[in-house]
């Protein structure tokens, strides 16, 4: 099934004020109607919690209401609805998407994908023995660039039976293993996305079942810096980051937000293809991440002037 | 009044109905937080009960849903009683935040340190 990854992502808050600023702060571009995009038209949708229109709540603080996934073609869709359509309502609106729960009790739906097709350069780096990235004159720090959310990378959710969760989408959907933490979760591609996981689960207690973090690709590593130092600025608390994961070689930085869940910028994800066998490890602060950075204050090496006023090796002044 | 309570802002300082973080670390992390409501101050220790170290704001001095009826944790959206700090629904349900001692005197608020 030619399924691309997660479309748009909708949360029923009760702040919509300070939400709305947070999106627009972490880069997305709002589009009207509550919609946050990403650069490629994937995105995050507001709604107030008690919008009727939104689908019912899980019974846990989660404000996460319906997962869209993106698929490339109405025969996918097509192919959706005849496999989940056999064991449980699957409702089709008027545009053509179908809603459905999976396993876990998730509330999901399919359409067309609404990304655009980006034709952007990668963060471009000089390496010694290698042709250089850059042309020559041409800067690789930018205070001024953009840094904007290219596309909807993954999400994470708490599932109280993750074997569950996991064969729905692995035996119903599709999506292939990649990784796996022992007693956590498997890291989950879909069949039309090479990136190392779209979906990851962690398994907790019923009660906390619900989304854990999303995340956002951007250029590369330093766009990544620049969005979430800009962050910090501002007030927003940092997390967990920046720093660079070992499955998936993806860089990232977690903030926390007032949607209830974390969300990440993430860079340069690795990708697979069905040659790819999955590892598995358990899951410790040392399989997490390859290393882990703290934003600090700028500041720069450098030390007071030199006794008595006058700069060692300068000319005295005078005419 | 004990002896290690410390002044940590003006009454004024902090929006009746609001939050606001205290007692910063040297990198500038609040590691304590008052809520006021009216006259009275309550006050509470930086770290979310379901994650080591987690801090539960989302921003500087906003600790609150939007409501501001209750504590909120940005990392999953945890609830907390404002009176109590008793977690009602999250990933910590049942479990509580760590208070810390606050008088209000003369139009200031002092602490206990965090602990």
């Amino acid at each position: 099934m030619r399924i691309i990854g997660p479309d748009e992502l909708v949360f029923g808050v009760d702040n919509l004020d300070a939400s709305t600023a947070f999106l627009t702060d972490y880069g997305l571009t709002s589009a009207g109607d509550g919609r946050f995009e990403a650069l490629d038209k994937t995105a995050i949708t507001l709604r107030a919690k008690d919008d009727a229109d939104l689908p019912p709540p899980l019974p846990t603080a989660s404000l996460l209401r319906l997962t869209i996934w993106g698929v490339e073609d109405q025969a996918t869709l097509d192919a959706i609805e005849a496999e989940l359509g056999t064991d449980r309502p699957v409702i089709k609106d008027d545009s053509g998407m179908l809603r459905c729960k999976d396993d876990a009790g998730f509330e999901i739906a399919f359409r067309i994908s609404h990304r655009v097709k980006l034709d952007l350069p990668a963060e471009l780096i000089n390496s010694p023995g290698a042709a250089p990235g850059r042309a020559m004159n041409a800067i690789g720090a930018n205070q001024d660039a953009e840094a904007k959310p290219r596309t909807l990378s993954h999400i994470v959710y708490f599932v109280p039976d993750m074997d569950l969760m996991a064969n729905f989408y692995i035996d119903r959907l599709g999506f292939v293993v990649t990784d796996k933490f022992t007693n956590t979760g498997p890291f989950l591609r879909p069949q039309a996305n090479n990136d190392h996981h779209v979906l990851f689960m962690i398994q907790t207690p019923a009660y906390m079942q619900g989304i854990e973090h999303l995340a956002f690709h951007m250029q590369g590593p330093t766009e990544l810096m620049l969005a979430g130092s800009r962050m910090v600025q501002k007030g927003y608390e940092s997390f967990w980051g920046p720093g660079r994961h070992k499955f998936g070689s993806n860089w990232f930085w977690y903030f926390s937000s007032p949607l209830g869940t974390h969300v990440e910028y993430d860079a340069d994800m690795d990708m697979h293809d069905g040659a790819w066998i999955e590892r598995e490890v358990p899951m410790d602060k040392e399989a997490a991440q390859l290393f882990l950075f703290e934003n600090v204050e700028k500041w720069a090496p450098g030390g007071p002037p030199p006794a008595g006023g006058t700069k060692a090796g300068t000319a005295p002044e005078g005419p | 009044m004990t002896a290690a309570m410390q002044a940590v802002c003006a009454l004024a300082d902090i929006p009746d109905g609001g939050s606001r973080g205290i007692w910063p670390n040297a990198r500038g992390q609040h590691q304590a937080f008052v809520v006021r409501q009216g006259g009275q101050v309550y006050g509470y220790v930086n770290n979310c009960p379901h994650y080591d170290r987690a801090r539960l704001g989302w921003k500087k001095d906003a600790f609150l849903n939007g409501p501001g009826d209750r504590i909120m944790c940005a990392s999953h959206g945890a609830l907390f009683r404002i009176t109590d700090g008793k977690c009602e629904i999250g990933p910590c349900i049942g479990q509580s935040l760590r208070p810390i001692a606050v008088r209000v005197r003369e139009g200031h608020v002092f602490t206990e340190p965090p602990h």
